[in-house]
């Protein structure tokens, strides 16, 4: 519904993309404008002087999304699937580079940011993409040896266990937690054993465990989200401002732009803690209208990829998949943290939180699965 | 590695190729709708079951009540000169934990409130736990200021009122005080405090962490100042008269005293000062002094002795009892009453209502009296306001006490023709005198400019209290006992009393109250003036002698401020001083 425009010269047409994800996509992306508007109004006003500064910003970036979404819808699947090793090679590269100083941008203790000059990028946002696509190919490629032996699955896991491994050392537990489970699913859709797959989970859960002794602070917040009231005015004030903002929404919300909480008293509030405001100004029925928009968008990747899956583009299925295990999960898990049920931890809200690097490659994803769409109609078509 | 490549070989048949089984979606979606169930179920149980606790969490956290004093109402004198007035002030206020947390503050801070730094920090530490705490109150606003540009976090001020009595003791138990918090205590502050008051304003504020203001919540409710309050009192009057009660009051060493003056034609009050002083701006001494406080006008009550004469020779002749040239016999100046024997100075012999008055006879006071009776008496007395609060507005004042005619007999009806067993407050005697100044009807005090809101109520005829003025005026003339009360230029009528004091059952020999109250010009009187003076002890005690100056200078300084005009070719002016009588 964003497209349209003449797309022919790019290869392909606005009628031909997927209408059941797009409309679903589009209300989410319309609904996280209106967000990033109401919830940064305080915030914006205090430190910039401009009211809709970061609306502006965010327009910016979702501008730019688009073009990239664009820009992959235009390109085979098979220059993707071919190129795996340098996607790979790019990925731990990126990672590995922020993590030096001078190179990687520092935001309150946690170095997650290239400073490209003109504008920020979170690494990790560029590599996931590229680390589904490695997979996807490898999971094509090694088909027979990931379905039928642990070696399949563990070779994979390799330069997987390498990015994960560069994210906590940035720290970014979200992210890696959600490039592991992410991964994890989309190899158990392409067929690796159940109990291989066991195995490696219990390997991989122990070793978060293992690492959350060692950093105290994690294990802290941890305790801190299961009881938040007992720390409400050190570590878990933001979660206590997070759920009075969910419970002052009650049934049918405040009102747009009647969010009190969004005055300068939620911390995070047009980018984390985006959630607890959108529940604060539309209340329980508002929730559920939001998860009812993440379902369809659940739903119509999974029809895509499966789709995709029978027509034999297996590659295009695996990380359509992907994209639509990793834009589902990292929205329940944001909503999680955000009503108390997850640990605290720094995830955006996919389409809806304020930030660039998340808009754009949650665009450019969405880009791709609908490349997908393209390529399967096109195969079921006999084009 | 090697063993897998092995195994993978080995058994090719068992990899099914192409799209995985449906199930691995089925299973992978069932736990995401899963998630989904639950955390819909976590928003119904946050927005639904748990929302009055979360409600009451973001109300207790961050929304405060903010009261905004609405300033207080000015005390006015009639020309708008202040009495008393609220000068906005700064109350330092702050979080203890948050500038605990920055001990790089506390010691400049500490300095500015001239305190030790360890002296603040100890008294911080013992608050630790608290949110709000004064840490000085009523600062001037340049001194906040200094305060406040240190930038210390959790340092706020709060606006307050501080009243402040430019007139100072002058006003003093007129006016009178407010507490710390603003709220009327004494004096007129109290009698007048619902109108004096202002309404708080109240804002409902977000305030952040460290209680910094964030935003106004939609409740709010603008502070009304409260209403300015503009008195009778004439300032200059005021100031004058309370000087030279002052000065009477020191030169007699005596115990204290009150001065009245008023303005005949509207019942308001010009002057109202009283003695022993005290300095309500100056808070830290006030508890020393409260007997000062209290304004002797309204709330003491005295015998008023000789000063009732006038009063009842008005009844007795509008009762038609007497007329106006009776002449009564005093005989040698001593009549006995039962077993009260009552005297005069001297014998004045066959004298008429003017001389009895001039020189106070109280023997020819008793033969009116009885003459009336006590039922009449009473009645006479009720009706010039004896028993009654006068209604001026001031808090707590007292009704003075008539006893009931019946319990009197021949004794107490004589005791009442000349003013004793019965007891009156200054205003009560004033507002009895301003029957006669204002040709015969009541018309109440008043101490808020443009005078009561009571009707004139006719108590004697004009011609009868013109009579008894007229009589008046031979008290300032030479033979009477007030000659020192003249003021030149103007015919006064008034009347002295000298008034031993009650004790114990029986009389003082040596304590003493000195009265005097007049008006003037005696024709037609534009102002009404009283003076006691409690307890002189230089000696001289007559009110003729102690309270009768004073009314003269007061009066004839009051005369001009009211531009009354003086009597033509008249002579009174040279004669002063040369009376042979008093009380």
């Amino acid at each position: 519904m964003n497209l349209r425009l003449n797309l022919a010269p790019l290869g392909f047409r606005p009628a031909d993309l997927d209408r059941g994800l797009l409309w679903p996509l589009g209300l989410l992306m319309a609904l996280g404008l209106v967000m990033v508007a109401s919830s940064s109004v305080a915030v914006a006003e205090r430190y910039t002087g401009e009211s809709f500064h970061f609306l502006y910003k965010q327009l910016v970036f979702m501008g730019i999304g688009l073009a990239a979404a664009g820009l992959l819808l235009s390109i085979p699947l098979a220059i993707w699937e071919r190129s795996s090793f340098v996607l790979l090679a790019a990925a731990l590269l990126v990672l590995a580079v922020v993590l030096f100083p001078g190179i990687g941008h520092e935001v309150n203790g946690a170095r997650r940011w290239l400073n490209l000059g003109f504008v920020q990028l979170q690494a990790s946002e560029p590599a996931r993409l590229a680390l589904f696509m490695y997979l996807s190919a490898y999971a094509v490629r090694r088909a027979s040896e990931l379905r039928s032996s642990w070696t399949g699955l563990a070779k994979p896991l390799l330069p997987l266990g390498a990015a994960v491994m560069l994210l906590l050392l940035e720290p970014d537990f979200g992210a890696s937690a959600v490039l592991m489970a992410v991964s994890f699913m989309m190899l158990f859709m392409a067929g690796a054993r159940l109990r291989d797959l066991a195995v490696v989970g219990v390997l991989a859960l122990g070793a978060f465990g293992a690492l959350m002794v060692a950093a105290p602070y994690r294990v802290e917040r941890l305790l801190t989200f299961r009881d938040p009231w007992a720390h409400a005015f050190d570590g878990g004030f933001q979660l206590t401002q997070s759920l009075i903002a969910i419970g002052r929404g009650e049934w049918f919300g405040v009102g747009l732009g009647n969010s009190v909480q969004k005055l300068l008293y939620l911390p995070e509030t047009h980018t984390d803690f985006i959630f607890a405001i959108f529940a604060e100004e539309f209340g329980l029925l508002g929730v559920v209208g939001l998860l009812v928009l993440l379902g369809l968008i659940l739903r119509a990747s999974m029809r895509i990829a499966s789709a995709s899956a029978e027509q034999g583009l297996l590659f295009g299925s695996y990380l359509a998949y992907a994209i639509g295990f990793w834009v589902v999960l990292q929205a329940l898990l944001n909503i999680g943290v955000n009503m108390g049920v997850l640990p605290t931890k720094g995830l955006p809200l996919p389409f809806v939180s304020y930030g660039g690097s998340s808009m754009v490659m949650s665009c450019a994803a969405m880009g791709l699965m609908l490349r997908v769409a393209l390529e399967t109609a096109r195969k079921e078509a006999g084009r | 590695m090697s063993l897998s490549k092995s195994q993978a070989r080995n058994k090719p048949a068992e990899v099914p190729a192409g799209p995985a089984p449906a199930w691995r979606q089925h299973v992978l979606v069932g736990l995401l709708v899963l998630g989904f169930v639950a955390l819909g179920l976590r928003a119904f149980e946050l927005q639904v079951r748990d929302r009055d606790f979360l409600l009451a969490e973001g109300e207790r956290r961050h929304v405060r009540t903010l009261l905004e004093p609405g300033g207080r109402g000015a005390v006015r004198d009639r020309h708008g000169a202040p009495l008393a007035l609220s000068a906005p002030v700064e109350s330092i206020w702050v979080v203890p934990s948050a500038l605990l947390a920055e001990p790089a503050y506390i010691a400049p801070l500490a300095n500015l409130l001239e305190m030790q730094r360890g002296e603040l920090q100890a008294e911080l530490e013992k608050r630790r736990g608290r949110q709000f705490y004064y840490l000085k109150r009523q600062l001037p606003p340049s001194e906040a200021r200094r305060i406040l540009d240190l930038d210390a976090p959790g340092v706020f001020s709060q606006r307050e009122y501080r009243r402040y009595y430019p007139a100072g003791e002058v006003t003093a138990q007129l006016v009178g005080l407010c507490n710390i918090d603003g709220v009327g205590q004494e004096g007129l502050e109290r009698g007048f405090d619902s109108l004096l008051a202002g309404s708080p304003g109240q804002r409902l504020v977000i305030q952040d962490r460290l209680g910094r203001v964030v935003d106004d919540l939609d409740e709010f409710r603008a502070s009304r100042p409260g209403q300015d309050v503009d008195l009778s009192i004439d300032l200059r009057l005021q100031h004058y008269a309370y000087g030279e009660l002052k000065a009477a009051v020191s030169a007699h060493n005596a115990k204290g005293g009150v001065i009245l003056v008023a303005d005949v034609q509207t019942g308001e009050i010009l002057a109202l000062a009283t003695q022993p002083g005290f300095n309500p701006n100056n808070r830290n001494s006030l508890g020393e002094n409260r007997a000062a406080w209290r304004n002797r006008a309204a709330l003491d009550q005295f015998e008023p002795g000789s000063t009732v004469k006038p009063l009842m020779l008005a009844a007795a002749l509008q009762n038609n009892i007497i007329d106006a040239s009776e002449q009564i016999d005093t005989g040698n100046g001593w009549i006995k009453v039962g077993r009260l024997q009552v005297r005069d100075h001297r014998g004045y012999g066959q004298i008429g209502l003017t001389e009895l008055l001039a020189k106070s006879s109280n023997v020819g006071a008793v033969k009116v009296g009885m003459l009336m009776g006590a039922d009449r008496l009473f009645d006479a007395y009720r009706a010039f306001g004896f028993g009654y609060s006068t209604a001026s507005g001031f808090p707590g004042e007292v009704a003075g006490q008539l006893t009931s005619p019946y319990e009197w007999g021949d004794v107490g009806t004589a005791t009442a023709s000349y003013g004793y067993g019965m007891s009156v407050t200054a205003l009560q005697l004033a507002q009895a005198y301003m029957v006669l100044a204002a040709d015969g009807v009541r018309r109440t005090l008043s101490l808020v400019k443009g005078g009561s809101q009571f009707e004139d109520e006719r108590i004697i005829s004009a011609e009868v209290a013109a009579q008894v003025r007229e009589m008046l005026t031979a008290v300032v003339q030479p033979g009477g006992t007030g000659t020192r009360a003249a003021v030149p230029g103007y015919r006064v009528a008034g009347k002295t009393g000298t008034v031993r004091k009650a004790e114990g059952g029986g009389y003082a020999e040596d304590r003493h109250q000195s009265l005097f109250v007049g008006m003037l010009p005696a024709d037609q009187p534009r102002l009404l003036s009283l003076v006691v003076i409690d307890e002189p002890r230089s000696g001289v005690y007559y009110g003729g002698l102690v309270a009768a100056p004073v009314f003269s200078r007061v009066a004839s300084s009051a005369a001009r401020l009211l531009q009354i005009a003086p009597v033509e070719g008249d002579h009174s002016i040279a004669r002063v001083a040369v009376g042979d009588s008093h009380s």
